[in-house]
């Protein structure tokens, strides 16, 4: 069983940070690079899927730069097989689309039974990238999976996605086919110091555009959308802060509140 | 990052007489054990607070006359010039840091046992002191009034002979010149007897003629108990408290102000477990409220948070923060404010470790929070200062996430270890403190004197702390939530293995009072109990409950108080003359027995239990064994001794093969898991292991510089030389003198 878990180094922002002027972005000496919350699910998945199949390969990838280099190596101290970091200058302000249609020549590439994505990314929360992959590759796809069972020898996976007021939707899904997977899915491990050491003799590839046989414009063809400006949001009006001892401030609040409510 | 400006407030100067202050923080007297003996502890201790950001730093309470002598405990002396010699380190090392350095000039009448001058400490009145044993002062004449009084000009000009900066004439904790004003202790019939005037005379007098000899180079300063707590029979702050401030305030540059007095001084030095941050205030408050002075008022309450600092500044109850305790556990409390990092702050847990080493009368200081704290000097430990590992490129695993596996994993992160592992069973990290700090709490009703039992909740502090730091450290990774086998640890990659696995209390009764087990308890029983099970609620507990308490610490009488706070008929028996006797080292003890007392908790001293049945203990005295008694009861608790969880460390130890097969090198033991202690011990442990993971034999701690009196010619040098670890504290030029 060969499942493909496309990853993502996020950018976690200190408590207070600026917005660049010339350009829309960050200041980078206000970022530190981690692994999408949401990955370390994606892999755990599929890390206990291969063992139960007894063999296959976890293949993670992803699309960045050097930053992105280190996530994938705690993917491959977990347990993942091979790595492989799609990196080009043009790829610096893709889109969730852009990100997707760069995957999609990646993925191929390994024909894989089953594709894990993140449901989202902590710092895009776009949401989109895994859908638009889906799409790009041609396979079925459930989003926000909370639950799944491969059936073994057949082809065909059962899974379960959280909807609203605590239902739960069944579906069963021919492979292969692409899932995004939610948080709390399962218990991600976590790597021994001898499987950090180790991974670092795992095979790790680097590839460009042209070894997908992309190039910058249609990466820009396949882009959805740029990101024009960034800033913070204007101080809104109306927020009282209240001062004063516990006693104080609770008298406060109930105040206000039967203020609102005699309103 | 730059300081918050809502914090400017704290850093403005503050002028005292001649003297100027240059914030707002200000580490009151305080007792470490090093007194006038070891000045190289008194030295670089305060020089790391200054170092630290606080504005000014005074010595212990300082003894101006060996008939002034507190031996069995430490103060500090200046009884002659080789005194000065000595606490003059003091003020050179504050100096060198813009701060200022105080001295609390003291004499102690009846409270001073002269156990070492032999000689007699005189009084205003012949009445034994309250807090030593059979104690008498020598009744004061006029003449008597004189020479003292003298006493304190000859110190004060010592004093400033050394360097110091503010002199005290301490008065509060009920020492000589509140003896005078206090008509507890003053049942004099002459002109320093009787009316307010006459009480205050003695103390007017001292301050005067203190003035007069140094007032022109040095502030003056006096520390006063608003308030003793006695009601009308001594000071009580709207009477006599608010009247001598304003009698004396012209003679005074900054008033000290704190209540209680020398018998109950866990009321000042309010321990977390009863008093809340700035817990005086209904009492210290008053003075400047009621605009009582026109001087700088300093004052204290365990104030460990910025914004209650703010506060305290802009409502007018203090001019100045004091601190003692919050300085020891964090030095550099100003300095991370100013940078802009007050998550930093290791705050004070209120614990009253610290003080419980002077109660005991002669070891250094220690803070649970602060392992450095009374190392700066003898072992070079620098609270914030961490040189690099010369075996930084080992991998480390730790091995249980309490007090000594955290502090060891942050402080070898800090030492910039390369890949540190803090491995966890539970599901956060904290160990033993994330069930100890939910004890302390009764029925949550007042105390039949003042506050309540409000808990063990600000020890969390300690977990939060260092919860804080290892997120900050990118070298240290911590794994919650899994519980390693002896297979897991060889295989785990690290050349470096160091076990805190924590320990456990034993469930047959093993105990230190018969060095056996008590015939009949199991606690794997559904009606007996040990005390994490008793806080887990793992079991239910019946209405009759006997707790036998063996520790003499907190653990079985906080298990006491709770069961008996819920309504459950609680009776401890301890083989001790009182239940937790350490509970009077950390100042603890008054509150907790007026609450015991109030729930109905009945207390067997002298009483070991023989046997356990179902329903019924046998017990007996220990002086007299067959005067027998037994007490019917439903559910039992043993707090009789810990046993070390140290199974997977004898195990890896005893393959030394597969240890050098799989790559480990060294195999170390911390805390709990080598020997039960109390938390400060267990995280000191895990800190001096880190501190020293790159010396020649790690599991032996490195010898530390012992300020005793060698024989013969001697130098400095032949003091620093006894340190063979690299100093994280900067050593000082020292000038011979």
């Amino acid at each position: 069983m060969k499942i493909v878990v496309p990853v993502k180094q996020v950018a976690v922002l200190d408590e207070e940070f600026e917005v660049l002027e010339d350009r829309p972005g960050v200041d980078p000496d206000a970022i530190e690079w981690d692994l999408n919350e949401w990955d370390n699910f994606s892999v755990e998945e599929a890390l206990q899927l291969r063992e139960a199949a007894g063999d296959g390969e976890v293949v993670v990838v992803s699309v960045g730069d050097d930053e992105a280099e280190e996530g994938l190596q705690a993917c491959l101290a977990k347990g993942a097989d091979r790595g492989v970091r799609v990196w080009d200058e043009e790829l610096d302000a893709a889109d969730p689309l852009a990100v997707a249609q760069v995957l999609a020549a990646a993925v191929e590439q390994e024909s894989p039974d089953l594709v894990l994505c993140g449901v989202q990314s902590s710092d895009g929360v776009y949401s989109a990238t895994g859908i638009a992959l889906a799409e790009h590759l041609g396979l079925p796809h459930v989003a926000v999976v909370k639950g799944l069972e491969y059936d073994g020898g057949g082809n065909t996976a059962t899974v379960e996605r959280e909807l609203e007021g605590g239902l739960v939707e069944v579906l069963r899904i021919g492979l292969p086919a692409l899932l995004t997977i939610q948080t709390g899915i399962n218990e991600p491990r976590y790597a021994t110091l001898r499987a950090i050491k180790q991974a670092k003799e795992k095979p790790l590839e680097v590839k460009g555009l042209g070894d997908l046989g992309l190039d910058g414009g249609a990466v820009e063809a396949a882009a959805g959308s740029r990101v024009r400006s960034m800033s913070h949001p204007d101080t809104g009006e109306g927020a009282e802060i209240l001062k004063g001892s516990p006693s104080e401030v609770a008298a406060r609040i109930a105040e206000i509140v039967k203020e609102r409510m005699s309103g | 990052m730059a300081r918050d400006p809502k914090y400017d407030i704290l850093f403005e100067p503050i002028q005292l007489g001649p003297k100027t202050l240059k914030n707002r923080f200000y580490q009151v007297p305080h007792c470490i054990g090093a007194g006038s003996e070891k000045p190289g502890f008194q030295a670089y201790h305060r020089g790391i607070k200054a170092e630290g950001g606080w504005g000014a730093l005074c010595t212990e309470y300082c003894s101006i006359h060996p008939e002034s002598d507190d031996t069995m405990r430490v103060s500090a002396r200046i009884w002659d010039d080789d005194d000065v010699r000595n606490l003059s380190v003091m003020c050179d090392r504050l100096h060198q840091f813009d701060a200022l350095a105080g001295i609390e000039l003291w004499y102690g009448g009846p409270h001073a046992p002269c156990m070492e001058s032999r000689h007699n400490p005189r009084g205003p009145s012949q009445i034994p002191s309250d807090f030593e044993v059979n104690t008498h002062p020598r009744y004061m004449d006029k003449d008597d009034i004189q020479l003292v009084q003298q006493m304190y000009v000859d110190a004060a000009v010592r004093a400033r002979e050394a360097g110091f900066d503010i002199i005290y004439v301490y008065g509060a904790h009920s020492y000589l010149p509140l003896q005078f004003l206090s008509p507890y202790y003053n049942k004099r019939t002459d002109e320093y007897g009787g009316s307010f005037e006459n009480r205050a005379r003695f103390w007017k007098e001292c301050l005067e003629k203190v003035r007069e000899a140094v007032g022109d180079d040095c502030a003056i300063a006096s520390r006063f108990a608003v308030d003793t707590l006695y009601g009308p029979a001594s000071i009580e702050v709207g009477e006599d408290g608010v009247r001598f401030v304003e009698h004396v305030d012209d003679l005074v540059d900054i008033w000290d102000l704190t209540v209680g007095d020398i018998s109950e001084w866990g009321q000042n030095a309010g321990p977390s477990r009863f008093f809340e941050e700035n817990h005086e205030k209904p009492y210290t408050g008053q003075v400047k409220e009621g605009r009582h002075t026109n001087k700088p008022v300093v004052g204290v309450g365990r104030i460990t948070n910025p914004d209650t600092m703010v506060r305290i500044i802009q409502s007018g109850q203090f001019d100045i923060i004091g601190g003692a305790r919050p300085s020891i556990s964090d030095p550099f409390l100003p300095k991370k404010i100013e940078e802009g990092r007050p998550e930093d702050i290791r705050e004070c847990i209120g614990c009253n470790q610290c003080i419980s080493r002077w109660e005991i009368g002669g070891p250094p200081m220690i803070c649970t929070q602060n392992a450095t704290a009374g190392e700066e000097y003898r072992r070079g430990w620098h609270p914030e200062k961490f040189h690099p590992a010369a075996n930084r490129e080992k991998g480390v695993l730790v091995v249980g996430a309490g007090p000594a596996g955290m502090e060891c994993a942050m402080v070898l992160g800090k030492r910039d270890m390369e890949a540190v592992h803090l491995v966890e069973a539970d599901a956060e990290i904290g160990g033993c403190v994330n069930w100890i700090s939910q004890l302390g709490h009764s029925d949550g009703n007042e105390n039949i004197f003042r506050g309540t039992a409000r808990g063990l909740g600000e020890w969390k502090r300690i977990v939060n702390y260092r919860q804080i730091q290892l997120d900050k450290l990118k070298n240290v990774d911590v794994h919650t939530g899994s519980r390693l086998s002896t297979q897991d640890v060889l295989e785990y990659g690290a050349e470096i293995v160091i076990i805190a696995t924590g320990a456990h209390f034993a469930t047959n009764g093993l105990n230190p009072a018969t060095h056996d087990v008590i015939e009949g308890a199991d606690a794997s029983l559904d009606w007996q109990l040990t005390p994490d099970q008793v806080v887990k609620g793992e079991k239910s507990v019946g209405n009759r409950v006997l707790v036998l308490e063996n520790e003499g610490y907190h653990m079985g009488v906080s298990i006491a108080q709770k069961l008996a706070g819920e309504g459950h008929d609680v009776r401890i028996i301890t083989q001790r003359g009182d239940v937790a006797t350490y509970m009077e080292y950390t100042l603890e003890a008054p509150m907790l027995h007026r609450d015991l007392h109030r729930l109905g908790v009945e207390i067997h001293p002298y009483t070991m239990l023989e046997k356990i049945e179902p329903g019924v203990c046998h017990a007996y005295n220990v002086w007299k064994p067959d005067h027998k008694e037994q007490f019917e009861v439903d559910s039992v608790v043993l707090c009789t001794q810990r046993l070390s969880n140290d199974e997977l460390y004898h195990e890896l130890r005893s393959d030394k093969e597969a240890l050098e097969r799989e790559g480990i090198e060294a195999l170390y033991m911390i805390g709990d898991a080598a020997a039960p202690r109390m938390i400060p011990d267990s995280i000191f442990d895990g800190h001096r292991l880190a501190r020293e993971i790159d010396s020649p034999n790690p599991a032996m701690p490195l010898p530390f510089i012992r300020e005793r009196r060698l024989w013969g010619d001697v130098t400095n040098q032949d003091y620093e030389s006894m340190l063979q670890n690299t100093p994280d504290v900067e050593p000082m030029v020292v000038a011979a003198k």
